[in-house]
């Protein structure tokens, strides 16, 4: 007993140190647990106490970040590591939480619902938390725990609110396919743990363990892996489930599931990336095979795909399987300290692609359903949300005057860079695919505008341009994207 | 803030002001676009005279006139370096006339715009943006800012065409914006790649400054675009090689040539009457320019090689535009594929790489720019009037409209290159650069100044056959007594339009010196530069 003594105090003691590093997720904790007490026993007196827990804890986890900056620590015995990459991330993912959460009181306000919608915000708080931790850690375990946080909390964002028998069916998909990806994963982290005897992929004895595994099993360890991790970031052929879900969800939980969990997963690659693709064993060749071939098959069918769509949302849906695509080139060319590029795009992508849903809610309020075809000739009853709504298409095909132009050209010159430097064919297939997609994008971003203005519909049904929260917001998003597309060092020079 | 910048930058304020002002004024937009556009055409026509025609321009600072050089984005990249884009424009004897012709169409296009009645304030907002977007073109000096305009230039063509159009309006617009996209995106790829390769001399960072790119050492060794010991390639295609053809595409979808033209028949005749001029008058020749002003500038040594095939190329497209300009029923279709075969003629000046060719090829696209706009015009006037432009539904119109066929002949006889208007001096500069070629060494086979005079024949056969059939003999119309009476002569506004065009042509083809005299010390200094490499 007496030999822990020593051990304990000291364990504890840097425990106790390390806690400060763990600020704002112990904010998002708290507004957690204060979320459910509140929509178990306030909701009923004061309405919407619930959201605005919700909305001090993105606020409060927000502030707490600030203070961190420049100040890169480990903590935790190695399991939490935090430096600019991460607080930027994680800044990214409270503010799209945050606008998420406005999104979600505004999408419930009119619709009269059979449950909570308070409960809601909890979740939302879970899930923001999951892929806060998942965004400082390079820890296998605790990258599961996060993981299966979010997706547990996905889940149920998914399928808690849902109205009809096509959502419940989303809802199911989403749980079974999840749950078999996960214990995919972990089995796939069980082997890798065998090999190495140790769970942080950026240390020496993982990759020396790695370097030293039988290469069949080392295979089909990692295949487990990206398995897990490729459910989560919907790329092919994972992406299965997410055009339904995506179609079945309330339109806010879209947007949420569409833009934030990537944010995460993909700090997370791009710190895989550095650390393994360094060595000129076996499994770094296989990894940066596996994640260009993923790439180049995610850009292709979410591209190719989203061409039939007709309903907006599951367009979203491929839409942002190309773009998970594209990220993954930009994770592939991530060089170490050359993150800006990488945030720029995906705080860009966060403000396309949450306007473009905000869109989409507004204009499903105001029509009754999400098809391209309904929005034939309404170009000319709605110019304002219209002319956002095509300028948002514009930026996701990645045109200039546009933020997303900057953003695919940064990535590109990433890219092209290290294809010169090492000459290496994979970076040269990654472009050419990256450019033709891009073209295939524009067919059907423009259908946006290809039906709203192009098109003219006889019927005089009396829509009249109404400005809600939603059309305002994505109208704000949009002079963003637009100003950005002209200045972008405004924001590149604060990632810095 | 210089005069080019005010130049540039006036379309743009009239777009917001036109965005500006409500709906209920509506009246007073062509006003305001008619008045912009004609501000830019006096600015434009005082840069003119004062443009000093014996500058060189094209690979030098110095060369260059009106300069305005602005850091834009400084950017650092970490590992990427600094990222140095500046708003740098800048006039040369190549862009000053494509400048002044430019203002020229674009106030035609306004002042053809007169009747249209469907959502003016989106047009004629659209039209100023399109306004600025060509400016910008003709003269950014950036590659990256070349670049913004060059897409920017896109959206509003692809509404202007799309909302304003004929019945497969849609399918032209997007057939159009594909097109030029494909080209563009992988334009996008070369422009990166050579960002990469040059080194800015004065300050050590990567730049997209095109002047600094025309130099040779300027470029990085070991770069992927290095112009000594370049090891890369692309499919076994040397990497110089490979940015020379991906941006001669890019821009070739533009001219056009065959077999990348097919958008063009489609986006003319389903453009409205004002956007066909604008696309046949201006839009071409950003083409044209781009492979000058870019893919002769920056890659010299790739176009040393591939000269007789880009030349073989401008000759198919000569002919074949012409053939098919023989075959079509639609006079609209007709006057386009005219087009292919007139710009087919820019190419093979081009290609020749001598002082003759590539003036020529340079008149030639200023006089196919206002004789193209005037044509569509007219067919414009036609289908304004009946609706139908069917060359079989109409005969004898020469006594229904006696003025009508008088600027009609006229213009057809200048673009067919009857000697005394401007498209003869251009044509036949163009066949003897390419006849000269051959004593230069620059790859050109003789052969193909003969094919371009077959092309000159064949024009003269489809536009006088054309003649013949719509405007000669006895009057029968397939509307009968309703078309008899709609069809009325010109205007005052239409022929306050269309006379100053003709009156252009013959005075560009009496007196060529307006033109060459600017251009020349720029073309020789073009010329100079790529023959090093032959």
């Amino acid at each position: 007993m007496e030999k822990f003594e020593p051990v304990i105090s000291e364990t504890i003691d840097h425990i106790i140190a390390s806690s400060g590093l763990l600020k704002p997720e112990i904010a998002l904790a708290i507004a957690f647990l204060l979320s459910i007490i509140s929509s178990l026993f306030f909701e009923k007196k004061f309405k919407n106490s619930t959201f605005l827990i919700a909305v001090l804890g993105f606020i409060s986890a927000f502030i707490l970040l600030i203070p961190q900056f420049n100040d890169p620590q480990e903590g935790f015995f190695g399991m939490i590591r935090r430096d600019d990459f991460s607080i930027y991330g994680r800044m990214l993912i409270l503010f799209a939480s945050l606008v998420t959460g406005f999104f979600i009181q505004q999408h419930f306000k009119h619709k009269a619902i059979k449950r909570k919608i308070a409960d809601v915000y909890s979740i939302l708080l879970a899930a923001s938390f999951g892929l806060s931790l998942l965004t400082i850690t390079t820890n296998w375990l605790l990258v599961f725990i996060s993981i299966e946080t979010v997706s547990i909390a996905s889940y149920v964002l998914v399928g808690y609110l849902s109205e009809n028998k096509k959502q419940s069916e989303a809802a199911v998909k989403y749980v079974l396919f999840g749950s078999a990806c996960a214990a995919m994963m972990l089995y796939g982290l069980s082997l890798l743990y065998g090999f190495t005897g140790n769970l942080d992929f950026t240390s020496a004895m993982h990759i020396q363990g790695l370097i030293s595994a039988p290469k069949i099993l080392c295979s089909v360890a990692i295949l487990f892996l990206f398995a897990g991790i490729g459910f989560k970031l919907s790329f092919a052929p994972f992406h299965v489930w997410s055009p339904d879900v995506y179609e079945g969800a309330p339109t806010p939980i879209t947007a949420f599931l569409s833009t934030v969990p990537k944010i995460a997963v993909m700090i997370l690659f791009s710190r895989l990336c550095a650390s393994w693709f360094e060595t000129f064993f076996y499994f770094s060749e296989l990894t940066f095979l596996l994640l260009v071939v993923i790439a180049i098959v995610t850009m292709v069918v979410g591209n190719f795909i989203a061409l039939r769509q007709e309903n907006m949302k599951r367009l979203m849906a491929y839409s942002s399987i190309g773009h998970t695509g594209f990220l993954l080139m930009a994770v592939l060319a991530f060089v170490q300290g050359n993150t800006d590029v990488l945030l720029f795009y995906m705080a860009v992508y966060v403000l396309m692609n949450l306007s473009a849903f905000l869109y989409i809610d507004y204009l499903e309020s105001k029509i009754g359903d999400a098809n391209i075809q309904s929005f034939m000739g309404l170009g000319k009853k709605l110019p304002f949300t219209f002319v956002g709504f095509s300028l948002i298409g514009i930026s996701l095909i990645g045109l200039p005057p546009t933020a997303g132009f900057i953003g695919k050209f940064l990535i590109f010159s990433n890219v092209f860079e290290l294809y010169s430097e090492s000459s290496e064919f994979a970076y040269l297939l990654l472009l050419i695919v990256g450019a033709i997609t891009t073209v295939v994008s524009l067919f059907y971003y423009l259908k946006i505008p290809l039906y709203a203005f192009l098109k003219e519909n006889k019927s005089d049904s009396v829509i009249k341009e109404t400005f809600t929260f939603q059309n305002c917001l994505a109208f704000l998003f949009c002079i963003a994207v637009v100003i950005l597309g002209i200045f972008p060092s405004l924001l590149l020079s604060l990632l810095k | 803030m210089g005069i080019l910048s005010i130049l540039l930058l006036l379309p743009l304020f009239a777009c917001l002001l036109i965005l500006a002002i409500p709906s209920s004024y509506r009246n007073s937009y062509k006003y305001i676009a008619l008045g912009f556009a004609f501000l830019q055409f006096l600015v434009s026509g005082y840069l003119y005279w004062q443009f000093d025609g014996s500058q060189t321009g094209i690979n030098s600072v110095s060369g260059y006139q009106f300069v305005e050089q602005l850091p834009w984005l400084r950017l650092d990249l970490g590992s990427l370096g600094q990222l140095e884009i500046d708003y740098f424009i800048g006039i040369d004897g190549i862009s000053m006339p494509l400048i002044l012709l430019s203002t020229i169409v674009m106030l035609m296009a306004i002042g053809a715009s007169w009747n249209i009645s469907k959502s003016l304030k989106g047009y004629f907002a659209l039209m100023m943006l399109l306004s600025t977007a060509i400016i910008g073109i003709f003269v950014a000096l950036d590659f990256f800012l070349f670049y913004i305009f060059y897409e920017v230039m896109l959206l509003p063509l692809y509404f202007l065409i799309g909302i304003w159009g004929g019945a497969r309006r849609e399918y032209a617009a997007i057939k159009f914006f594909i097109y030029t996209l494909f080209g563009s995106v992988f334009m996008l790829l070369v422009m990166v790649g050579l960002y990469f390769s040059v080194i800015n001399p004065d300050t050590g960072a990567h730049t997209f400054n095109m002047l600094h790119m025309m130099n040779p050492a300027n470029y990085v060794d070991g770069s992927f675009f290095a112009t000594a010991a370049n090891s890369f390639d692309v499919f076994g295609i040397p990497a110089r090689m490979v940015g020379f053809i991906i941006l001669f595409i890019a821009f070739a979808i533009k001219i056009p040539i065959v077999p990348l033209h097919t958008w063009l028949p489609d986006a003319h005749v389903e453009a409205p009457t004002p956007v066909s001029i604008i696309l046949a008058g201006i839009l071409l020749k950003i083409g044209g320019y781009g492979i000058i002003r870019i893919c002769y500038s920056v890659f010299p040594d790739a176009a040393v090689q591939a000269n007789w095939w880009i030349g073989l190329i401008g000759v198919v497209s000569i002919i074949y535009g012409a053939l098919n300009a023989l075959a079509q029923k639609d006079l609209k279709r007709m006057i386009a594929y005219s087009s292919v075969s007139h710009m087919g003629f820019v190419t093979l000046g081009i290609a020749s790489m001598t002082v003759e060719g590539i003036s020529g090829a340079m008149f030639q696209m200023v006089s196919h720019g206002f004789l193209s706009a005037a044509l569509f015009f007219m067919v414009g006037v036609i289908y304004d009037r009946v609706h139908d432009r069917y060359i079989y539904n109409f005969r004898g119109l020469a006594t229904l409209m006696p003025k009508f066929t008088a600027y009609l002949a006229i213009a057809f006889f200048a673009s067919l290159g009857l000697p005394g208007f401007s498209a003869f001096i251009g044509e036949a500069f163009v066949i003897i650069g390419t006849f000269n070629a051959e004593l230069v060494g620059t790859g050109i086979s003789r052969w193909m100044a003969l094919a371009g005079s077959i092309g000159i024949l064949l024009s003269a056969v489809y536009f006088l056959w054309t003649l013949q059939r719509m405007f000669f003999g006895q009057t029968r119309l397939k509307g009968g007594e309703e078309w008899a009476v709609a069809l009325t002569d010109l205007s005052k506004r239409e022929q306050l339009i269309l006379f100053p065009t003709i009156a252009l042509s013959l005075l560009l083809g009496i007196m060529p010196s307006l033109v060459f005299d600017q251009m020349n010390a720029a073309v020789v200094n073009l010329v100079a530069l790529v023959s090093t490499h032959l």
